[in-house]
C-alpha cells in the first residue's frame, strides 16, 4: 500500500521532466477549458498551435437539434429540403460548447500531439443592437442529454464567451457611423432645440439658476486668476460638493459628479446657452462609465474643434466595444485564415452553426452555403464519410455503428481484453496520438466526458488520424510546409459531407451538387435507402389522429388497386407522405379527394374507400413543392398541420403545375371521361368492401350516421 | 405617535434580516413530501402570492406591453410570450395578516419541463433570452440545479390527451367486448383461461393442506404463480387488446380475484390475475392498487398538484403582473391559450375565482410610474407613507444553506400588505370566511383583463383623469419610414409645419426606434391624415418629400393586425409595412369585416399619460 503510493508520488514528481521527453504517464488532467476568464492566453496559445498544426478537429454541442419533430430530418427529404431544415436549426439553437483540437505531427517521437480545447460558449448581447434581444431555442431533450452527461450549465452561462458574428460586427459599426453622421447634423440643429425647451418646473429653474450661478463663478475665477488655487474655487465647493476641476486635454475642465440625468440635462441647457466658451461633454472616465464635463475652451471654434474631439473619442471607444465582442469568433477566423484542414464528424450541422454563428445568415441554398463555406475553409473532411466510403475502413467498421464512439473504441483504443478471437487486432500498430494540456504532455490521456465537445473533437481527430494511417497514409514526410491535405490517398474524400445521415445524400463542397453516396465503397453504401420520386408523392396533412400508414395504404389499394403506391410515410401524426407509382395517379386522386370533399354526405362517398380517410372533411392535400414552402417558414409548431394551417396552406383542388400536355388531354376529353372510371371505381370498391365481414360494420354505422343527419 | 415609531424600528429590523428570511427551496427529490406541507399551509392561510422565473419576457421593445395596447393587444403579447419562453422557478407564497401581522410560508419550486412521462411533453423545446439567462446567472440562479432535478409537470389539457396512452392499472369486468360473435379461436381462449384459472384457485386453497415444500414450489413454477404483494397471482400471457378484453369476460365468474396489468411494461403483454381471500380483502387491494394510480398520477401532474391546490382552495392568488403570469399559467399547467381575451378571462377564473393584481393595486393608489421593480416599488411606499408591517416566517430551513432564491414572492407579499394597509383594506378574514373577500378587494380583484381597469370603480376616479387624458383609437396613426435615430421631439418638430393637418393640437411618442405614434387631439383629423397618406396628394413639399423619403402611415387596425398575427418582427416597422402590403391584397369583403371591427374598438380608450 505504502509503497503504491510512494510509486505515485515519484511518478507526480517525475512527471514534468517525463513530459519533456515524451515518455508514457497515464494522466487525469482535465483538458483545457476556456471560458471568457481566460480566453485571452487560451487564445494566443492557441493561435501558436493551430499554426503548426497539420489538421484541426472540431464538435459542437447545441442547445436542440429539431425546432419541432417534424422537422427531423426523413428519407423522403429531398436534399433541398434537407438543408431548410439544417438551416433552421442553426438559426434557432445556440452553440454552448465549442471543441476544438489541434493535431501536430512529432516526427521526432512519431506520434501526433493533440491540444484539446473545450471552449464554453454563450451568446450574451455585448453591445446594445437595435433593442431586439438575443433570443436561442432550447429543445428540452437536448438539454435532458446535456444533463446527463454533466454539462456545466451555470459555468456555460455565467462564463461562457460570447460572440459577434462577421455580419453582426459590420451591421454595428454601421450603425456607430449613422449615428455618428447623425449627430454632426444635430450640432447645426443644436441651437434650435435648446431654445425650445422650456423650463417648466419651479424647482427646475431654481436649479438652473444656481448652476448658472456656480459655472459662472469658475469661469470667471478662471479668467481672473489664471491659476486657480482653493480659495477661488473656495465657493464654489460651497455651493457644490459635486463639482471638481480638472484638465481635459489641456483645458480646464469641471468634472460634474453625482447628478441625476434630469439634473445633468439641465446643466448642459445652461451651459450652451449662457456661455459660448464652455462646452458640456460626455468623456469616458477610468471606469468605463460616462464622465460628464464643463469644458473651458478659448473660442467658439476651439468648442466645436473640442466636440469633435471628444465625438471621435467616443467612436472610438464603441468601435473599441465592438471589436472587444468578437469573442470567439477570433477562434473561427483563426480557423479560417490558417487554412488548415478541418476534421469533423458528420459535421454538416456544425458547419452550418459555426457560418450561422460567426459569419452571418444563413444563405438560402445550399449550393450557395458551400461555395461561401469554401471561401472560409478550402478543405473539411468528415470521418464519417471517410468510415462509410473507404473499403478498407468501411471493412473494419464491419457493418457497425460508425458513432464517433463507437469508432473511437474501434480504432484508437487497444482491445479490452485480447482473447483468441481476435489475435490479429492486437498487434496491429496504432497511431500514438500524445496530448499536451498546459505544456504537460501525456500519451495515455483519456479522462475527458463523452459528449463534452474538446473530447468529441479530440476523438474525431484520433479517428481521422488512424484512418489516415490504415488508408495507408505516410505521416513521416508531414515535416513543416507539407500538407496533409493534397495526400492522393485522402484528396477524394475531402469536402465531402453528409448533408445528413438519415437518406445518406452526401454534398460535394466545391460544385454544391449532392446526390447519393458515390464515393465508391461498396460495403460502407447503405443499399436499404429507399428511392423517391417526389413529382409522385402527395402531402396529407389534418388526418384522424388514429391512422396508422398501414391504414392509408390499404384505403390507397383500395381505391386505386393495388400497387398503386409505393410507399406511404408518416411525418407525425397528423401528416404523411404518399408516393404514387405512376405520375397520373397524383391528379386523379387530387379530383377525387375534391370530389368527396365537395358531397361527403353522398352515400357514394361514405362507402368510399378514401373515407376512412378523408372522413373529418378538413384533410387537405398539396404537392411535394408545399412541403418546401413549409419548410421554409420561421415558425415551428408542434405539428405539422397546425404549421400548415397557420401559414394558411389550403391545399390543392387540382394538379396546377404538372406539365401542360397532360393537362391538355385532360382537358380535351372532358369532364365525363374523369368521372366515368371513378365512379366505376367507387362501384367496385364498394362490392369489395362488403365482402368483408368487419368492413361492413362500419360502413353500415356511417350509412346510419349520415341518414341520421 | 410612540407606537408608530415602534413599528417603524420593527420594519428597519426586518429590513435588515429579509435577504436571510428563508425560503423552502423544492427540487424534484423533495417534491412529494412538500406536496402534503404546502396543501396544509394553503389551507390553513388566507391568501396564495405567487412570483415566476421565466427565460424571457419580450423580444423586441414594441413587443413589450405598452400603454398604448389594449387588452386584446396585450392579451396578444402576453400569450405569445407564454407560448414562448419557460417557466424555470416558480415561488408560492401562502400568506395571512393576523393582528396586522403578516404571516407567511414561503416556497421555492424549480422547474424543467423534462420529459418524465411522454416523450414531447411538457414542452417540446422553449426559447431563451440570453440577457435574461445571464442576469438569473447574475442572482446566483443555479441552472445546474434546475435542469438535472428541477420538477417536470403536464397541464390539465396535455394530461387529458395522455391519459388516453397511459391504460388504467386495474381492469374491471369486460364490457368493453364489441358484440360480434366470438370465434372458435375466442372461445377456446377463454375456456382455457377459465381452466387455468380455476386449477390454480384449487391449487391455492389447498395449498396449506398438502404441505409439502417441494410440490408447492413445483406448482408455482408450472403454473406460473406468484406473489403480488403478499398475494399469490397468476400471470397470463396475452397478445392483443382483444385478449385481455376477453380474459376479464371469462374470468367474471370468479368473484374473489383483482384483474391487474403490470405498469412499467408498455403494449399488451400480460395480465395478472391476484386472488384475494374475501369480499373485504379484494376491496383493500382494489384501494391499494387505486392508491398506487394516483401516485403515477402525481409523477404525471408533477408541479402541477400544486397549481390545482391553490385552485381547489379558493384562495385568493397576490400577483405582481397579473396579465402575463397568468398567461404563463394557463398556457404551461392549464390548456394552450385561447385566441380571445373572453375565453382567457372566463377560462382563468373558473380556475381561479379571486386574482388580485398588486400593480393594479398601485394604480389605485395613484402610482403611474412605471413601477416595474418590485423593490423599487417597495421602497417608494416606505419612503412615502408610514405604513409598516411585521413579516413572520413559519418556514425555518433546516439545513445550514442559505438560498436566495425566491425572494420576490416575499416581496409581493410584502407590498400587497403594504399597499392594503395605505388604501385602508383590511386583510384580516375572520374564520371560515374564506367564500368572501373583503368589499374592497373584491372591486379591485379580477382585473387583469377586463377594460374597467382603465376606468377604475372607486373615489379614486378624480386622481385618475386629473393625471390623465385618454384617446379614442381612432385618434392614433402608427409613423415609420422617417429617418434613423430621430427623436419624438425631431420627428414633431418635422411634422408641425409639414402640413395643415398638423395645425391642430397634437403629439408624438416614439414606440420603437423605428416607428412613432402620433396623437390627434382632435377627432377626424387623423382620418383626414391617413387619406392623404394614402393619396399621395398633400400639397405640401414638406410632407411629399417626407413621402418620398419612404414615410408610411397606418391606423390602429393595422397595428392590430400585426399583433394578431404570427410573424413578428424585431422592428414593429417592418411588421406594419408588411401588415399594410397584405391589406392591399385582401378583398372587399375582408376589409368590410375589418371596418365592423373598428367599430366595436371605438369606445376603448386609452390612457395617454402612460404614453
Amino acid at each position: 500500500m505504502r509503497n503504491t503510493y510512494m510509486v505515485r508520488v515519484l511518478t507526480r514528481a517525475l512527471q514534468p521532466v517525463r513530459s519533456l521527453c515524451s515518455a508514457p504517464s497515464a494522466a487525469d488532467v482535465e483538458l483545457k477549458n476556456v471560458t471568457k476568464a481566460n480566453f485571452e492566453p487560451a487564445l494566443a496559445e492557441l493561435r501558436r498551435h493551430v499554426r503548426e498544426a497539420d489538421f484541426v478537429a472540431i464538435d459542437l454541442e447545441m442547445t436542440g437539434i429539431t425546432s419541432a419533430p417534424w422537422r427531423e430530418i426523413f428519407e423522403f427529404d429531398r436534399p433541398d429540403i434537407q438543408y431548410l431544415k439544417v438551416k433552421d436549426s442553426a438559426h434557432k439553437f445556440a452553440v454552448v460548447q465549442f471543441g476544438v483540437c489541434p493535431f501536430r505531427w512529432d516526427q521526432h517521437s512519431t506520434s501526433f500531439v493533440a491540444h484539446p480545447h473545450n471552449f464554453y460558449v454563450f451568446p450574451r448581447q455585448e453591445i446594445a443592437g437595435d433593442g431586439s434581444s438575443y433570443e436561442f431555442l432550447c429543445q428540452t431533450s437536448s438539454l435532458e442529454f446535456l444533463a446527463k452527461y454533466q454539462f456545466d450549465f451555470n459555468t456555460c452561462i455565467n462564463e461562457g464567451i460570447s460572440y459577434l458574428s462577421r455580419s453582426q460586427e459590420e451591421e454595428a459599426l454601421k450603425c456607430l457611423d449613422s449615428i455618428h453622421k447623425d449627430e454632426i447634423l444635430d450640432v447645426s440643429s443644436n441651437l434650435r432645440n435648446v431654445s425650445d425647451t422650456q423650463l417648466v418646473r419651479m424647482a427646475d429653474i431654481l436649479f438652473a439658476e444656481r448652476m448658472k450661478n456656480a459655472v459662472g463663478e469658475w469661469r470667471a475665477g478662471l479668467l481672473q486668476g489664471g491659476s486657480w488655487g482653493p480659495e477661488s474655487q473656495g465657493s464654489l465647493n460651497d455651493v457644490n460638493q459635486k463639482f471638481q476641476t480638472t484638465f481635459f486635454q489641456t483645458r480646464p475642465a469641471l468634472a460634474v459628479n453625482g447628478l441625476t440625468s434630469r439634473q445633468l440635462k439641465l446643466i448642459k441647457l445652461v451651459t450652451e446657452k449662457h456661455f459660448s466658451d464652455l462646452a458640456y461633454v460626455h468623456v469616458a472616465g477610468e471606469s468605463s462609465s460616462r464622465l460628464p464635463l464643463i469644458v473651458y475652451t478659448d473660442s467658439a471654434k476651439d468648442r466645436d474643434v473640442l466636440k469633435g474631439e471628444v465625438k471621435a473619442c467616443q467612436r472610438k471607444a464603441a468601435e473599441i466595444s465592438i471589436k472587444s465582442a468578437i469573442g470567439f469568433r477570433h477562434v473561427i477566423d483563426l480557423l479560417s485564415s490558417e487554412r488548415k484542414l478541418i476534421v469533423g464528424h458528420n459535421c454538416f450541422l456544425d458547419l452550418a452553426h459555426v457560418y450561422s454563428k460567426f459569419i452571418g445568415p444563413l444563405p438560402s441554398t445550399a449550393e450557395e452555403f458551400v461555395s461561401a463555406v469554401q471561401t472560409y475553409f478550402p478543405s473539411i473532411v468528415d470521418t464519417k464519410v471517410l468510415l462509410n466510403s473507404d473499403d478498407v475502413l468501411s471493412h473494419i467498421m464491419n457493418k457497425s455503428s460508425t458513432s464517433l464512439s463507437n469508432a473511437f473504441n474501434l480504432l484508437c483504443l487497444p482491445p479490452v481484453a485480447p482473447t483468441g478471437t481476435n489475435n490479429g487486432s492486437a498487434d496491429i500498430p496504432r497511431v500514438k496520438v500524445d496530448v499536451q494540456v498546459d505544456d504537460q504532455r501525456f500519451s495515455n490521456w483519456n479522462s475527458g466526458a463523452k459528449h463534452e465537445a474538446g473530447y468529441d473533437a479530440f476523438m474525431t481527430g484520433c479517428v481521422f488520424s488512424e484512418a489516415c494511417f490504415r488508408l495507408g497514409i505516410d505521416f513521416n514526410p508531414l515535416a513543416p510546409g507539407s500538407i496533409l491535405q493534397h495526400n492522393e490517398k485522402l484528396e477524394k474524400y475531402i469536402n465531402y459531407l453528409y448533408l445528413s445521415w438519415a437518406n445518406g445524400d452526401i454534398i460535394d463542397l466545391k460544385t454544391g451538387k449532392c446526390g447519393p453516396d458515390t464515393l465508391g465503397s461498396a460495403i460502407g453504401r447503405r443499399r436499404w435507402l429507399a428511392k423517391f420520386t417526389f413529382s409522385n408523392m402527395i402531402l396529407l396533412w389534418r388526418l384522424p389522429t388514429k391512422l396508422k400508414a398501414k391504414d392509408i395504404r390499404e384505403c390507397f389499394y383500395k381505391a386505386f388497386g393495388s400497387g398503386s403506391i409505393t410507399s406511404v410515410h408518416q411525418m407525425d401524426e397528423t401528416a404523411a407522405f404518399v408516393q404514387f407509382s405512376r405520375a397520373e395517379l397524383v391528379s386523379d386522386f387530387l379530383e377525387l379527394k375534391d370530389r368527396l370533399d365537395r358531397d361527403n354526405n353522398n352515400p357514394m362517398s361514405v362507402v368510399h374507400p378514401l373515407s376512412r380517410i378523408l372522413e373529418t372533411g378538413c384533410v387537405r392535400a398539396a404537392t411535394y413543392e408545399t412541403y418546401k414552402e413549409v419548410c421554409l417558414s420561421p415558425l415551428s409548431e408542434l405539428l405539422f398541420a397546425d404549421q400548415a394551417e397557420r401559414l394558411g396552406m389550403k391545399g390543392e383542388a387540382r394538379l396546377v403545375q404538372s406539365s401542360v400536355d397532360v393537362d391538355g388531354e385532360d382537358s380535351h376529353e372532358g369532364e365525363g371521361e374523369i368521372t366515368m372510371p371513378t365512379f366505376r371505381e367507387l362501384q367496385q370498391s364498394s362490392a369489395s368492401v362488403t365482402t368483408r365481414n368487419f368492413q361492413t360494420d362500419r360502413i353500415m354505422d356511417s350509412l346510419c350516421r349520415s341518414a341520421a343527419q | 405617535m410612540y407606537f408608530r415609531r415602534y413599528l417603524c424600528s420593527q420594519t428597519a429590523a426586518a429590513h435588515r434580516r429579509r435577504y436571510l428570511r428563508p425560503v423552502k427551496q423544492v427540487v424534484k427529490s423533495n417534491f412529494s413530501e412538500t406536496l402534503a406541507e404546502i396543501k396544509e399551509s394553503i389551507v390553513s392561510s388566507d391568501f396564495v402570492a405567487v412570483s415566476l422565473q421565466k427565460t424571457g419576457s419580450y423580444s423586441a421593445p414594441w413587443q413589450k406591453c405598452l400603454p398604448i395596447d389594449t387588452d386584446e393587444t396585450a392579451y396578444w403579447k402576453a400569450k405569445r410570450a407564454a407560448e414562448r419562453f419557460q417557466i424555470l422557478q416558480f415561488s408560492v407564497c401562502p400568506f395571512s395578516v393576523k393582528a396586522s401581522k403578516l404571516i407567511a410560508n414561503p416556497y421555492n419550486f424549480q422547474l424543467f419541463p423534462r420529459h418524465e412521462v411522454k416523450a414531447g411533453m411538457p414542452s417540446y423545446g422553449f426559447l431563451c433570452q440570453s440577457s435574461c439567462l445571464a442576469s438569473m446567472a447574475q442572482e446566483g440562479f443555479d441552472f445546474n440545479a434546475c435542469i438535472y432535478n428541477g420538477i417536470s409537470y403536464m397541464s390539465r389539457a396535455q394530461e387529458s390527451a395522455a391519459t388516453v396512452q397511459t391504460r388504467s392499472v386495474l381492469l374491471n369486468g369486460g364490457g368493453l367486448l364489441s358484440t360480434s360473435a366470438l370465434s372458435v379461436a375466442d372461445v377456446i381462449f377463454s375456456e382455457r383461461i377459465k381452466t387455468r384459472v380455476k386449477n390454480w384457485m384449487n391449487g391455492c386453497n389447498n395449498q396449506h393442506k398438502t404441505g409439502d415444500y417441494l410440490i408447492s414450489s413445483l406448482r408455482k413454477l408450472v403454473e406460473r404463480s406468484e406473489n403480488y404483494g403478499s398475494r399469490p397471482s397468476l400471470t397470463i400471457d396475452v397478445c392483443s387488446e382483444r385478449q385481455v378484453q376477453l380474459t376479464s369476460e371469462a374470468l367474471k365468474e370468479f368473484v374473489n380475484i383483482v384483474l391487474v396489468r403490470p405498469l412499467a411494461k408498455a403494449g399488451v403483454e400480460a395480465v395478472q390475475v391476484v386472488l384475494t381471500s374475501s369480499e373485504e380483502d379484494k376491496n383493500l387491494l382494489v384501494k391499494e392498487i387505486q392508491g398506487l394510480e394516483e401516485e403515477h398520477r402525481r409523477l404525471v401532474s408533477g408541479f402541477r398538484e400544486v397549481i390545482d391546490l391553490i385552485s381547489t382552495s379558493q384562495r385568493p392568488v397576490v400577483v405582481h403582473n397579473s396579465l402575463n403570469d397568468f398567461a404563463f399559467i394557463h398556457e404551461k399547467f392549464l390548456a394552450p391559450l385561447p385566441p380571445t381575451t373572453n375565453e382567457f378571462s372566463s377560462s382563468l377564473l373558473s380556475v381561479f375565482p379571486h386574482i388580485l393584481d398588486v400593480n393594479h393595486l398601485m394604480k389605485e393608489l395613484g402610482l403611474f410610474d412605471e413601477m416595474n421593480n418590485l423593490s423599487s416599488a417597495i421602497s417608494y411606499l416606505d419612503s412615502r407613507f408610514s405604513a409598516s408591517i411585521d413579516m413572520e416566517v413559519s418556514y425555518e430551513e433546516k439545513t445550514d444553506c442559505v438560498d436566495v432564491h425566491g425572494h420576490s414572492v416575499m416581496k409581493v407579499c410584502q407590498l400587497f400588505v403594504k399597499l392594503c394597509s395605505i388604501l385602508k383594506i383590511s386583510l384580516e378574514i375572520p374564520e371560515g370566511g374564506h367564500t368572501q373577500l373583503p368589499a374592497l378587494l373584491q372591486c379591485s380583484s379580477n382585473m387583469l383583463c377586463s377594460s374597467d381597469v382603465r376606468d377604475p370603480c372607486n373615489d379614486d376616479v378624480r386622481i385618475w383623469t386629473s393625471k390623465s387624458r385618454t384617446v379614442s383609437l381612432r385618434n392614433l396613426v402608427f409613423l415609420w419610414g422617417f429617418r434613423r435615430g430621430m427623436s419624438a421631439q425631431d420627428l414633431k418638430d418635422v411634422l408641425c409645419n409639414s402640413h395643415d393637418v398638423f395645425s391642430e393640437e397634437f403629439d408624438v411618442k416614439m414606440v420603437d426606434r423605428t416607428c412613432a405614434i402620433v396623437v390627434f387631439w382632435t377627432p377626424g383629423v387623423s382620418k383626414s391624415f391617413l387619406g392623404i397618406m394614402d393619396s399621395g396628394e398633400c400639397f405640401s413639399n414638406k410632407l411629399e418629400n417626407m413621402i418620398l423619403e419612404g414615410l408610411k402611415a397606418a391606423d390602429y387596425e393595422t397595428y392590430r393586425r400585426v399583433c394578431k398575427s404570427d410573424l413578428w418582427k424585431p422592428n414593429l416597422a417592418e411588421c406594419l409595412a408588411q401588415a399594410t402590403d397584405e391589406t392591399v391584397v385582401f378583398s372587399g369583403a375582408k376589409m368590410q369585416q375589418e371596418k365592423s371591427v373598428i367599430c366595436r374598438n371605438n369606445d376603448e380608450m386609452i390612457n395617454l399619460d402612460e404614453l
